[in-house]
Formats: C-alpha cells, structure tokens, sequence
C-alpha cells in the first residue's frame, strides 16, 4: 500500500503537482496548521479595515440615532432622524436628482468610453500615447478638475466654451449658472472624468475576444454595425455588469464634482445626495441627522450590488 | 455571501460595543473639572498665517505680564470640525477667539459655559454694542467681545472718475453706477467684459445670505425680528421683499451681476475685484490689506453702503473670545481674556502686517483714528457705530442663514416674478426652525 502511495505521489509532482489537482503533500501540511493560520495572515489588513472602516460605519449607525451634542451627551431620539431627513423637501429632491446624474453619468461614460475603446483598440505604439493621453482625466484630482471646468465653463461670451461655440454661431449658454443647465453641465463633466476609465476596461475586454469569430461574421457577410452588435457586445457583457456596478455606486455617492462646480446651486438645482448630508452635518451641525441620511445611502448601495450580484449568479448557472 | 454576512454580525458586535461605551460616557458635560496649574494652556484661533503671527506675539505679551504660558494654535480651514473632534473627546481648548456667530452653536452644544460679566476685570471700557454680540438667546453672556467690523462697500475709483460717475449715496445711484461699469467699458479695452456688482451668491455655508441682509437691513426688512423676548420671522415683510425686488432687479433686469455669482464663493469672489473684473464689491473690511497688495490702494474706495429706502445699514459681526467648558486653568482663561480687552493688546492687536486681528477695537478707550490713521478705517467705525446690525442672537442661526440663502438663491436663479410668494415659502420654513428652537412667539 504504501509503495502504491508514494508513487501516486511522484506520479502527481511529475504531472505538475498542486496545480493541477489536490496535492496529498500539500494536504498533509494543511492538516498540520491549525485554523486559526489563514487569520494570522489576514489579521493585519482585518485590523485595518476594523479600525478603520467597520469601527466607523457602526460609530455612524449608531449617531444616526441619536441628536449628537458631543459635550452635552448624546440625546437617544429612535428613528426621529431618519423621519425628519426623509420628510424635507430638498433632501427628497436631491434623491431624484442623485439617480437622474448616476444614470445620466454612467450611461454617457459607458456610451464614450466604448467608443473610444473601438477606436483606440490595437497596438501601435501612437495609440498607447494616445491612450495615455485620454486617461489623464481619471488621474487628476477631481477638486482640480471642478476648479478647471468652472473656468471653461464661465457663463458670459469670454468664457472659453463660450468663445468656441461664438465661432459656429452659438451661445453664449448659461451652464454652471442656470438651474436649467446646471445638471446637465455637472453631468458632462462626470462623462469626461468617467469615460476613460469605462474605457480601459472595455479595451481589456476587446482584447478577449476571439478574432476568428469576427472573421466568421466577416465571411457570413456580415457588416460593420452587425459585428458590433452580435459579436462584440455580447462579449463584452462581463465587463459591462462590473461597470455598470462600479458606476452606479460612483454616481450615487457623487460629491466633490458638485461641492467644487456649483456647492448645490443654483436654487439647488444640482444639489444631490452627499453635498445635502454634507450640508446637513457640517452647515447645520445636525451630525444625527446627517448620519441617518449616509446609513440610507450605505443601505440603497447595498441593496443595488447584491441586486447586481444575484442577477450574475442566476445568468451564470 | 458568507463573508458579508459574517461582516454585518461584526459590525452589529461593534455598533452595541459603541453603543454601551457612549452610555457610560454620557454623565453630564458641565460638571466642576479639577483645576490643574500644570496642564497645558491651550488657546485657538481662526486664522491665516499672517494673522497667527500677529497673535503670537500678542500671547508672548501676555506671557511676559503675567508668566501664563500660552500653547497657540492657529487653525483656518476644518476650524469647527476639529474642534467637534475634541469636544468628543471631552477635552476642549481652554480659550478660542472666532466669529460672534459661533455662539449659538457653542452654547447650544455646551461647549462654552455662562460668563458674569461683571467679574470680567475692565468689562464698563467694553462698548455696549460689542457685548450684544456676546449675548445668547437667554440673556446671559457666554464670551468676552475681542474684535467688531461691519461690512462696507469697495468700488473702483478709477472706473468712477473716468466714467465721470459721482460717489453712490442712495440705491438709485449704486444701481446706475453699476449700469455704467457693466455697459460703458470702464476699463476701456474695447470690450464689454466688465461687470457692475460682485456677490459671492453660493448658498454654501449661506454666505448669499451674508451679502444680502446688509440691503434687508437697508430697506427696513430683516431675516428675523426680535419680537419681546422671542423672535418673529420677517423675511416676507414688505420692507424685506422690497429689498429683495431690488436685488433680483440686478441680477434679472439690469444684469449687472459678474456671470456665475450665484455659485461663486467669497475666495474666487475676491479675484473678480482684484483682476478687474467688477467694480462694486460690499465685503469686510478685512479685505483691505489684500487689495492694497494686489489692485492698489489707489484703485478703489471705500464707502458706507449706499441708502436704501429705510436708510444706511450694514452686517455688523466680529469675534469674541470663548472660555471653554471643562478647562482646568478656570482662572488663567479669564486672565487672558482681561488682556485681551486691555487698550495695549486691542492695540496691538490692530497692527497686523496685511491683517489686524482686532479691526475695529471693543475697548472704548482705543481711538481707530490715531491707531489706523487711515481714513476707510474711520468710515467702518463710524458705520458700525451709527447704523450696524448682527444677526440675532438665536440658539443657533446658521439653519436661518443656509434655509434664507437657498431660497434667495432660487428668487435670482429662475428670476421669479412672484417675489413676495417665494418669500412667504421661505418664511414658512424658517418659522417651523423658529418653532423647533423655541424661539417663536
């Protein structure tokens, strides 16, 4: 038996070992740590994360329900917070508005960006720079960004935009400074922050897919739009549900484009979810309240990812 | 799935964890502290580098005097925020100096206990207006008054002289000076990109209500009214939508507002009057050193507000020195603050390199003629003195000032006609804050 042992043994490193099934070597060692080994190593990035990330959600669980005066002792209020948050006006519009700027900004980004994936695909090395330039966006602080496009989007006819659009005959537009525009510029600058990003990750997925089938389309006569939509798109669909999650929760909790655009104006036409909290808690020193209004936010994007995550699962199987 | 869950258990673990820890740590805030010579004595104040040099050596005075050593820190930016961090940790600075309009708040969170004011050593050279400011909603004091200013306004002379425009006494003539800078070229490049007035008109922070209740005040209107020992909301009065008319005037009819105003905060603000781009700007009088620098003092003066329908007005604010809960050097806090109060440190305390810390002096014995020797000085004292309001003294007014500069900045935004409308919606609001302060009558 046990000359029949070892040599299944050394017939399983010859093959490669571990990697290709369980290696009884490799099961003997196992047995031998105890459970608490894998802890060990994760007990670093565990304490940071607790210290860090779950200490302080439950810290904002917690002050969102009560009315915090730090000095005086908190004041135990139940739900009061999450009633009083839920019941003003301005915080319930800017809820509409945080959706309508998630969906507008996800889908313009995605629409860019595999746009300019299409075009960007390849391997000359002028398309490497060129695609380095268009990533710079993502890169660069968005505080600067919002203090950039203000300037580019100045309301009256020297503004640079402003000025471009004279050259064809249009504008001067309002942008930032009207509540009819204001969202929509906010938007587009989220577009041109999000695209590039959108895009990397539709290029690694282009990348996957298999040339022989665009050939086969090409042979089946097959035109350009065609390949695009039955050959290219449905490939990419792993891609697209990860940046769709990802975007969703980027737009949600979108804050400092707007706090540096237009800090919630004009006439709060582009106040949204994160600037009212922030407002809410620092303006008005209500902590309680905003803390309510942050646990809401935590819970919609909770619910939207295992939402996504349960769509895959049941695509998968 | 799994981790998720097991994540949300611990969490739930922590959340009671935090839960109980706050229960213990809830015994009440005011009770007597042990008083402890040797502890540091720790002072803040909000301020820029230039300023912080200025109290620096003011604190080394007060060290030289009376052998307290002073642990200064100078803190601009996050000011409240660093401060709520150590009110939760229950161990706040012993003495901070910051805007009268604090004070609300300070009391509210019991950060700042009940000051006598007759034991203050030197309180009768105080002026009368300066301890209003240190008023809270009960009638008791809660600070020591440091610094006043009212706001003033700033135009560009040369643009006035070259258009052969006379100084604006009455609204009248601000707006058709304000005409002329925006449509006459003042600058004379050839090209309409001037603009009359400068409002830094965000409703961050609600600095739009800031700018505007100089004007309410002029025609006669308010935010709200002190109504005996309660307060009245006085936004939708005629007098307050008058002013309001006239300001959507400027910025719907005349358009003479710098593009983008109600979006713009005071420090892009700023750079509209330095680059030469607005020629009417009614701000603090603390700008003055900046503007020297960067425009010239020769390039622009200084002016009372223009007369609405009621007469001059103006914003008076300052700062006050706050004597913090739970400190353990009880008698060392007053002590500073009695220097402070002192003529010499009031004094001093005006010589600032590009900015005094003390702009007008609280202490009636301290001349702003002799000290400034600078006539736009003398028009900010004169103005604080003769026709200068603060904002009253709520529990807390920043919900008043954000609720009222959302809502003027929805007036000017869609430019709507029915003022008087929009102004009753806002009242309405601020009523219920007035309400939930226990403030309304």
């Amino acid at each position: 038996m046990t000359a029949v042992e070892t040599a299944r043994d050394v017939g399983a490193t010859a093959n490669g070992g571990g990697a290709v099934g369980p290696h009884p070597v490799g099961r003997r060692r196992e047995r031998r740590l105890t459970g608490a080994t894998p802890w060990l190593f994760l007990a670093p990035a565990l304490l940071l994360f607790v210290v860090f990330k779950y200490v302080p959600m439950a810290e904002g669980i917690r002050l969102s329900l009560f009315q915090v005066r730090p000095f005086l002792g908190d004041l135990f209020v139940g739900m009061d917070n999450y009633v009083r948050i839920l019941e003003d006006d301005r915080f319930r519009s800017a809820i509409g508005r945080t959706f309508l700027l998630a969906a507008g900004q996800t889908a313009g980004a995605m629409l860019i960006g595999f746009a300019l994936a299409l075009l960007l695909e390849g391997h000359a090395r002028s398309l490497w720079f060129v695609r380095s330039a268009v990533f710079l966006p993502v890169v660069a602080a968005t505080a600067v960004i919002g203090e950039i496009w203000r300037l580019l989007y100045y309301p009256a006819p020297e503004g640079f935009i402003n000025n471009i659009l004279s050259f064809v005959g249009l504008g001067p537009l309002t942008f930032l400074d009207s509540p009819d525009s204001a969202l929509w510029s906010v938007m587009a600058v989220g577009i041109w922050k999000g695209a590039p990003y959108d895009m990397v990750l539709i290029l690694a997925g282009l990348a996957g897919i298999d040339r022989q089938q665009y050939e086969a389309a090409e042979i089946d006569g097959a035109s350009t739009w065609q390949r695009i939509r039955y050959v290219t798109l449905p490939a990419l669909r792993p891609v697209v549900t990860i940046l769709l999650t990802l975007a969703a929760i980027r737009g949600l909790r979108t804050f400092t484009e707007v706090y540096v655009l237009t800090g919630g104006g004009p006439a709060g036409s582009t106040d949204v979810w994160m600037t009212r909290v922030f407002s809410v808690a620092f303006e008005r020193n209500e902590l309680g309240i905003a803390s309510a209004g942050s646990v809401l936010l935590f819970l919609i994007t909770f619910a939207l990812t295992v939402t996504v995550q349960l769509y895959r699962r049941r695509k998968a199987s | 799935m799994r981790t998720s869950r097991r994540s949300v258990t611990a969490a739930a673990a922590l959340a009671v964890v935090g839960l109980v820890g706050s229960a213990c740590g809830t015994s009440s805030g005011g009770a007597q502290v042990q008083q402890d010579p040797n502890a540091p004595f720790e002072v803040w104040t909000r301020s820029t580098e230039a300023p912080a040099k200025v109290y620096a050596k003011l604190f080394a005075d007060f060290e030289q005097k009376t052998g307290v050593k002073v642990d200064y820190k100078p803190i601009f930016t996050d000011f409240e925020k660093q401060l709520q961090q150590r009110a939760a940790s229950k161990d706040l600075p012993d003495v901070i100096i910051n805007d009268t309009g604090s004070l609300g708040t300070l009391v509210q969170q019991g950060l700042v206990p009940e000051l006598d004011r007759a034991s203050v050593v030197g309180n009768g050279d105080i002026v009368e207006r300066a301890w209003e400011s240190a008023k809270g909603a009960d009638g008791k004091y809660y600070g020591v008054p440091f610094s006043a200013q009212s706001f003033v306004t700033l135009i560009r002379k040369d643009w006035r002289e070259k258009l052969g425009k006379p100084l604006p006494r009455t609204w009248a003539d601000l707006a058709d000076l304000a005409t002329a800078f925006t449509t006459q070229d003042p600058d004379g490049d050839g090209q309409a990109n001037t603009y009359g007035m400068l409002v830094p008109g965000t409703t961050d922070r609600g600095y739009l209500a800031w700018w505007a209740s100089s004007y309410l005040l002029q025609a006669g209107g308010d935010i709200v009214k002190a109504d005996g020992d309660k307060y009245a909301v006085a936004i939708d009065s005629a007098e307050s939508v008058k002013a309001v008319e006239w300001i959507r005037g400027l910025f719907c009819d005349s358009k003479v507002v710098v593009p983008g105003a109600l979006t713009l905060n005071t420090n892009d603000a700023h750079a509209f009057f330095e680059s030469g781009k607005a020629g009417i700007y009614h701000t603090g009088p603390y700008m003055f050193g900046r503007f020297d620098q960067k425009l010239g003092k020769d390039k622009y003066e200084v002016i009372a507000p223009p007369a609405g329908p009621a007469g001059v007005g103006s914003l008076a604010e300052g700062e006050n020195v706050y004597l913090m809960a739970g400190s353990p050097r009880v008698a060392d806090q007053k002590k500073l603050a009695e220097f402070l109060i002192s003529a010499g440190a009031q004094q001093a305390g005006m010589k600032g390199e590009t900015q005094p810390v003390v702009r007008l002096p609280v202490n009636k014995n301290v001349d702003v003629e002799t000290v400034y020797n600078d006539a736009r000085w003398n028009t900010v004292a004169k103005l604080y003195q003769d026709s200068a309001k603060p904002f009253p003294s709520l529990p807390n007014f920043q919900p008043f000032r954000q609720q009222t500069a959302e809502g003027l900045n929805g007036i000017l935004a869609t430019c709507a006609t029915d003022v008087k409308g929009e102004l009753s919606k806002l009242a309405g609001n601020l009523k219920k804050e007035l309400q939930a302060q226990g403030m309304a009558k």
